[in-house]
């Protein structure tokens, strides 16, 4: 009587496994292939500036052209007339949100100045019902991450020895790109969890979850 | 060679493999898909305070209006929206606290199912035009309430005094009028404060002080210090387990109805035993010498040693402090004990109420219900207004509330919701949240520091079309035709150079400093007690046999009286002594339940002379065996989507059971017949079971061990 041959162990689920994992894979990296194509990332353009005791993280991202309610340019104010960011964005250095400006603030100056223009019109007629713009958001971070303009400021620029306080735009365009360039606003740098992590990283930045994921 | 065949199994497999990796693909997508560009609008304030900073909370100071109790809150407000209450430290009666249904005010007001425009005839309308038909058909209009103070108490009266003096009847049916009415006869006061945390020993009969009765927050915060170092003793008389049964240290059921006569037995002892006096009182020493325990036992199944024990604890543990609301009679018998004791003066302190006599609360009963409905059929009524109160679903089914309001020729609901009334009404204003609105409110308890709380909106209005009740009370009396109401534009007007007159001060200043603060302080009148001398105690014997079994309606905090049903966040907290959500429950004695034949989960018909209810049985040994108790809250037929679980307790109560004037509807103990239906479905509860498993999650020791170890009572 022939002694009975171990039976090999047989997987018949493996070709479905494998089958599977592959239609998987395909759905993931064409996710991100789909989502590059709508976003391209454009390498190179300018040096960015240098912040000192900081890596300043490379990244760029080619944001949408947005629609705002009035046609507000950040590169006349802040780039050609050289208001300083956090004069408007004031909540940044003291809160999570930077915040747009109030209404009363951007009155203060167009009461007076530039009321000839068709936009400055248009603001003006806002304010005097009341009502401020509608502007539409543009850089954003997903509702279960917590980001805090305030810490980041104090890291980068309020408690930064070789920093002074009129270098806020080097600072801000770690994140938001060189906004002296852009109209009412343009998202020039990616925001996702593997640039907030990077950063981290060379910055020696918290790396616990619950840091950002409260 | 393998073979590859797809059977059930592999096909599960290849199933579970597939999901997981749509999922993982899922959760790979790149975050920022989620926040694109453009998709969501942003504003930026107008012209902001100096303090207000986007991302950070600017706490105000407000009234909470979830119960009639009025404790003050702060608010915290971001970006112009109200995020999260919590107490004001600076209000005495609650000092920094509030309860769960305090916290459940946020749910209320972002609530989907608001009342946003004022409706005629179930049409919407203008507030010109309904004010104007109010205004018209409203004449000498009576007001259906509930509690209610301040400067609102003082417009509705206003109103009433220019229309024709119709009543104004206040309906709260969880409420301390035997309490109160106990205390007005033996004390002269109403309301005298109470001291729990300097008492040694408190004994609660049917007053659940902890859950609901007064004001909870307060009572809680001295129960607190009141069991810190030395540690008061706890006692409890009730037929079914409340939450100051459940904190007890000793806890003595009685038959329902019956209280009376155990504390009547306590006094037996206390006199016989210890040798208390009570010869100023000569009727209360003959009624306690005639309720011998022997007597009581009968009554009561409450035995000697129990009561011995009451006795001894209470003998020993001076000054004490007796609370009694489980019916009139019982709550004189603690008042008659307290003042036997020594506690009056101690533990009792004369109440100081405010000098401003227009504003002080109009405390609620069940009887106002009653009376509403039979003055209302009886054609006394011709308009009223409603706001505050739900009389449809509170009132018993033989009241017949809905018949009663429709011989009232004009109604008028004043509400933030739709419910079971203000289907019934002519017109329905829409008033505002209580986080929206201006008022001022006086607390029942406790506040010798003459403090009236103002309310302040704490956001702008969530629907632009509603009113403050303010608002809308000065509208209806302007309409009516009130003198000198006519130069103020709004309530807040009304209001300012109301208080200003209150504080005597009409400075900026002075108005900020009460806003920031949540109160204004006033002078009050310092009384005395003025005890009556001797007291007739009466017990009546309930009319159930032994044997039968007594509904009990309990209240319990969270949906209280069903005005809270509306809230998920309150459903959805599990009850404190059967845990269970989103559903009713009867509670029964497990034997009771052996006789009936019901196991857990299985349904009951509970059928009273005035109609029947269909629930689960809840099978629980802190219950007596002659009661069933069923929480009340549920069983709406009209308050939205949240509210259309459960049964209504009190639907079958009998309202005209023994004397109106001194029978509260919740301890007037209807009797009951039970019957299974053959249905069972498991009562969804809190950690379902009552074993540990093992894992000693609330370690014990025995009761020999503790007073070994402990010095226990």
């Amino acid at each position: 009587m022939p002694a009975d041959r171990p039976q090999r162990k047989t997987f018949p689920w493996i070709r479905a496994f494998i089958g599977t994992a592959v239609v998987g894979a395909l759905i993931v990296v064409g996710a991100q292939i789909f989502e590059q194509q709508l976003h391209p990332v454009k390498p190179g353009g300018t040096p960015p500036p240098r912040v000192p005791n900081a890596d300043f993280p490379t990244d760029t991202f080619d944001g949408k052209d947005v629609t705002q309610p009035i046609n507000y340019s950040h590169k006349l104010h802040a780039g050609d007339l050289g208001i300083n960011c956090l004069y408007c964005h004031t909540y940044a250095r003291r809160s999570k949100v930077a915040g747009i400006p109030p209404t009363a603030k951007c009155m203060g100056c167009h009461t007076v100045v530039g009321t000839e223009k068709p936009e400055i019109q248009k603001l003006t007629a806002m304010w005097s019902k009341g009502q401020s713009p509608a502007w539409k958001k543009v850089n954003d971070v997903p509702d279960f991450v917590h980001f805090s303009h305030e810490r980041h400021l104090q890291r980068f620029l309020l408690n930064n020895k070789d920093m002074n306080i009129k270098d806020s735009p080097d600072v801000c365009a770690m994140c938001h790109g060189d906004m002296n360039t852009v109209g009412v606003a343009k998202k020039m740098k990616p925001l996702t969890m593997g640039f907030c992590v990077t950063c981290h990283e060379k910055n020696k930045g918290p790396a616990d979850c619950t840091r950002c994921h409260k | 060679m393998s073979k590859t065949k797809i059977d059930r199994r592999n096909f599960l497999k290849v199933l579970g493999l597939g999901s997981a990796g749509a999922a993982l693909a899922g959760c790979d997508m790149p975050s920022y898909v989620t926040s694109d560009e453009g998709k969501e609008n942003i504003y930026s304030y107008l012209a902001p305070e100096e303090y207000v900073i986007p991302g950070i909370g600017v706490w105000y100071a407000s009234t909470c209006q979830q119960c009639p109790a009025s404790c003050g809150v702060h608010g915290r407000v971001r970006e112009g929206r109200v995020l999260k209450l919590e107490g004001n430290p600076d209000a005495s009666v609650n000092k920094g606290k509030i309860c769960q249904m305090g916290q459940a005010a946020i749910q209320g007001h972002f609530h989907p199912e608001r009342i946003e425009n004022p409706l005629i005839n179930g049409q919407k309308a203008t507030w010109d035009e309904a004010l104007a038909l109010v205004a018209k058909k409203s004449g000498g209009a009576a007001w259906l309430t509930g509690a209610m103070s301040g400067h609102q108490r003082v417009l509705i009266d206003a109103h009433r005094t220019a229309g024709g003096n119709a009543r104004h009847y206040a309906v709260e049916v969880v409420n301390a009028r035997p309490w109160e009415d106990a205390s007005l006869a033996t004390l002269g006061d109403a309301n005298p404060n109470l001291h729990i945390d300097k008492a040694r020993a408190v004994l609660a009969v049917g007053a659940d002080f902890l859950g609901t009765w007064g004001n909870p927050v307060k009572s809680m915060r001295d129960y607190g210090n009141f069991r810190s170092a030395p540690r008061g003793v706890l006692m409890s008389i009730e037929p079914a387990m409340s939450m100051t049964g459940a904190n007890s240290d000793i806890w003595v059921t009685a038959r329902p109805g019956s209280e009376a006569a155990v504390l009547m037995g306590v006094g037996h002892i206390l006199t016989t035993k210890h040798g208390v006096s009570v010869a100023d009182m000569p009727s209360a020493a003959l009624a306690f010498a005639d309720m011998t325990p022997t007597k009581v036992l009968g009554l009561s199944d409450v035995k000697e040693e129990q009561l011995a024990k009451i006795a001894d604890t209470l003998m020993a543990n001076s000054p004490s402090l007796i609370l009694a609301n489980a019916n009139h009679d019982t709550a004189k018998v603690a008042q008659v004990l307290n003042m036997m004791l020594g506690n009056v003066g101690q533990t009792l302190t004369p109440s100081a109420a405010i000098t401003a006599e227009a504003l002080l609360p109009v405390t609620g009963s069940s009887k106002d219900l009653v009376e509403f409905a039979m003055d209302a059929k009886a054609g006394k009524i011709s308009s009223v207004f409603i706001s505050g109160t739900n009389p449809v679903f509170l009132a018993p089914s033989k009241l017949d509330m809905a018949g009663a309001l429709a011989k009232v020729g004009f109604k008028v609901a004043i509400a933030d919701f739709h419910d079971e009334t203000t289907t019934a009404c002519d017109v329905v204003l829409p008033a505002s949240s209580a986080l929206e609105a201006w008022g001022t409110h006086v607390p029942v308890d406790g506040s010798d520091a003459g403090e009236v709380y103002i309310q302040q909106p704490l956001m702008e209005n969530v629907h632009a079309n509603t009113r403050g009740l303010g608002d809308i009370l000065l509208a209806v009396a302007k309409g009516a035709g009130v003198d000198g109401l006519a130069e103020f534009e709004d309530y807040y007007g009304y209001l300012r150079t109301a208080v200003s007159a209150l504080i005597g001060s009409d400075l900026e200043g002075d108005w900020n400093s009460i806003l920031q603060k949540g109160k204004a302080v006033t002078a009050v009148n310092h009384s005395n007690f003025n005890a009556g001398g001797d007291v007739a105690l009466g017990f009546s014997e309930p009319a159930a046999k032994a044997g039968t079994l007594t509904l009990i309606t309990s209240a319990r905090q969270g949906l209280f009286d069903g005005r809270h049903a509306n809230l998920p966040w309150l459903q959805e907290a599990p009850d404190q002594i059967s845990k269970a959500v989103w559903d009713s429950w009867a509670e029964i004695h497990p034997k009771t339940a052996a006789k009936i034949g019901a196991k857990d989960g299985d349904y009951i018909t509970i059928t009273s002379a005035n109609g029947s209810i269909t629930t689960r049985v809840f099978i629980y040994k802190g219950i007596h065996q002659d009661a069933i108790s069923v929480p009340m809250g549920r069983g709406h037929t009209n308050y939205g989507l949240y509210a259309k679980n459960g049964v209504n307790p009190l639907s079958l109560l009998d309202a005209s059971s023994g004397d109106r004037q001194t029978t509260e509807l919740l301890n007037s103990g209807v009797s009951v017949t039970v019957k299974p239906t053959g249905d069972n479905r498991h009562l969804v509860r809190l950690m379902d079971v009552d074993s540990q498993h093992g894992r000693k999650l609330a370690a014990t020791i025995t009761a020999d061990q503790f007073d070994r170890n402990q010095g226990g009572a």
